[in-house]
């Protein structure tokens, strides 16, 4: 398994516009959290001074979302926005290697078709893990400029970030297996995640009771809902129980998985 | 181990074509082994499922007496269709990735390099190379670790008459270090420069494997006529030199090795055991016309 990403890393250490696209992402995630850290502040500040009980806050807002133990699910919900990117980031590591050929390069010199895939699936794991770290690390940054003591009650919305991260990645990797070319895999890609599957969630919603939240991307998302308007969403978007989401979330990714491995198995390359 | 490569009824079909076509030969070990045929005859192809990038639709084959696997690929050096390498490499950087895949160390690297003249530019980007370059350097790549046998896929693409000439020179030395070289190609020229075996394939049909003497068979027919045919063809086949005689209708065919026939010396030995020549034609029989002859076979059925 070393000898798997220590063959990635010769790869991706001098590609350029892996590490711009991945650093700017990283970035990313910590001014996302802070725009939108600013913007509550500005509607909490603002109300609270009115009226510090307001039940229309405590309505609208629940607790202070970036203070703990919300900071974790926030922190994580907020950050998702941004999955698409280590999504692209898949897709260009994986189709680099058709349009380069340097895949078959890799049979041709002694690798195992099987080995190949995992190197990328390996890839995966690891860039989720360092984007879940990341937002781990922003999590606890802001839960300490709020005003609650640390806790670690919503902690495991930090988790639910790495499944996420794993299924929107993995799907990105079935569809460059699927598609080959970075161009339509890019693109397929982030039709379906932006906007072809909400669409097909609001059908669902529309015409077959509450299911959209068992779409690929929607198992994902539904795991961290915002901590905000939370009986607001209650209302108009009553969600399965989150195990049964997780469930689902989890059977997508085998599902994905199973599909790359006997795809990559028996192709012509 | 008894053959490097034995082929065992390869089929391959892409939808309506066949793209090869029950494909059966072996490769003996110590061989410069060219696989020659036209654009599309299914050359790539071959090499392709030896090297377990396309699967076979049928048909199975054994690399070094073993069932194919990627151990086995490791101990061969070889360049495929075209330089596979990331272009926001260098050419160093590129040879690292094959080299760890083949479980060797980077030691190697210079030398290959310093071996197809491309040690002075290995540290600019793969993008920036010429066509010529990029193909060195995928022959560098094979190169290796040293591999006891090698698979060139057209390794002569794209190079200069120099650089085309500097590569036979090194796939000569690589076999007179006895290693087992397969080469294809769709240059005739470079078979016959370089190859010991050959295989010839047209539209995924084999038509001949074998020795290269034997299946492009390269000679002189020196074409004789007498008066008394009967008494010429006796006599002719008391003499020394040549390879084959053939009686027709109105003349006898000598054929000799290539280069080696001597009209003079026919005529002065018939003269000499007093039958005098009304014809002698020396003929000469081209590899191209030879090839042109074996590929156009199958078109013609």
């Amino acid at each position: 398994m070393l000898h798997l990403i220590k063959l990635e890393w010769l790869k991706v250490k001098n590609y350029r516009t892996f590490w711009i696209i991945f650093i700017l992402y990283l970035i990313g995630i910590i001014g996302a959290n802070y725009i939108t850290h600013e913007i509550q502040g500005m509607i909490w500040g603002a109300e609270a001074k009115k009226n510090p009980s307001s039940a229309m806050l405590k309505f609208i807002l629940g607790n202070p979302p970036y203070s703990f133990p919300q900071v974790w699910q926030m922190v994580a919900q907020t950050s998702s926005y941004l999955l698409i990117i280590p999504g692209l980031l898949t897709v260009i590591l994986f189709t680099n290697e058709y349009s380069y050929k340097t895949h078959r390069q890799n049979l041709i010199d002694g690798l195992t078709r099987y080995e190949f895939i995992s190197s990328k699936i390996l890839t995966v794991i690891i860039i989720s893990l360092i984007s879940t770290l990341l937002v781990g690390v922003t999590a606890l940054a802001f839960g300490y400029t709020g005003d609650k003591p640390l806790s670690f009650e919503r902690l495991l919305f930090i988790g639910y970030s790495f499944i996420q991260s794993l299924n929107y990645c993995f799907f990105a990797l079935l569809i460059s297996v699927l598609f080959r070319r970075s161009g339509i895999s890019i693109g397929v890609y982030f039709i379906y995640v932006v906007i072809l599957e909400f669409v097909l969630f609001f059908v669902f919603k529309r015409y077959v009771y509450n299911t959209g939240y068992f779409l690929p991307v929607e198992s994902a998302d539904g795991l961290i809902s915002a901590p905000l308007f939370e009986r607001g969403q209650k209302e108009f978007f009553p969600k399965p129980e989150v195990k049964y989401i997780l469930m689902t979330c989890i059977g997508y990714i085998a599902l994905y998985l199973l599909i790359i491995y006997r795809k990559f198995k028996t192709d012509d390359l | 181990m008894n053959t490097v490569l034995s082929l065992k009824g390869i089929s391959k079909r892409y939808g309506r074509i066949q793209a090869l076509n029950n494909v059966s030969f072996d490769v003996p070990p110590g061989c410069v082994f060219g696989i020659l045929g036209p654009n599309g005859s299914g050359k790539t192809t071959l090499l392709g499922i030896i090297l377990d990038i396309l699967k076979p639709t049928a048909g199975s084959f054994e690399l070094m007496g073993q069932p194919p696997s990627a151990d086995v690929r490791k101990g061969i050096g070889t360049l495929l269709e075209t330089p596979n390498f990331f272009h926001y490499l260098s050419g160093e950087r590129n040879l690292r990735i094959n080299a760890s895949i083949k479980g060797k160390g980077y030691g190697d690297i210079d030398a290959v390099l310093e071996k197809v003249n491309l040690h002075q530019r290995k540290k600019s980007k793969f993008s920036t190379y010429s066509l010529g370059m990029k193909q060195r350097l995928a022959i560098a790549a094979a190169l290796l670790g040293n591999p006891d046998v090698l698979i060139f896929d057209e390794p002569t693409n794209g190079l200069d008459p120099v650089g085309i000439a500097e590569i036979r020179e090194l796939i000569k030395k690589l076999a007179s270090e006895g290693k087992t070289i397969i080469m294809a190609s769709h240059l005739l020229d470079e078979v016959e420069k370089v190859c010991t075996h050959v295989a010839i394939l047209k539209k995924g049909e084999l038509l001949a494997a074998g020795h290269v003497d034997e299946v492009l068979v390269n000679e002189d027919i020196v074409e004789v006529s007498a008066s008394d045919l009967n008494r010429l063809e006796q006599l002719l086949k008391n003499m020394n030199g040549f390879s084959g005689i053939q009686r027709h209708d109105n003349n006898v065919q000598l054929f000799y090795p290539m280069g080696t026939a001597k009209l003079d010396e026919v005529n002065q030995y018939c003269f000499n055991n007093g039958v005098v020549l009304n014809h002698l034609q020396l003929k000469k029989k081209s590899l191209e016309s030879k090839f042109f002859e074996l590929t156009g076979k199958v078109s013609d059925r």
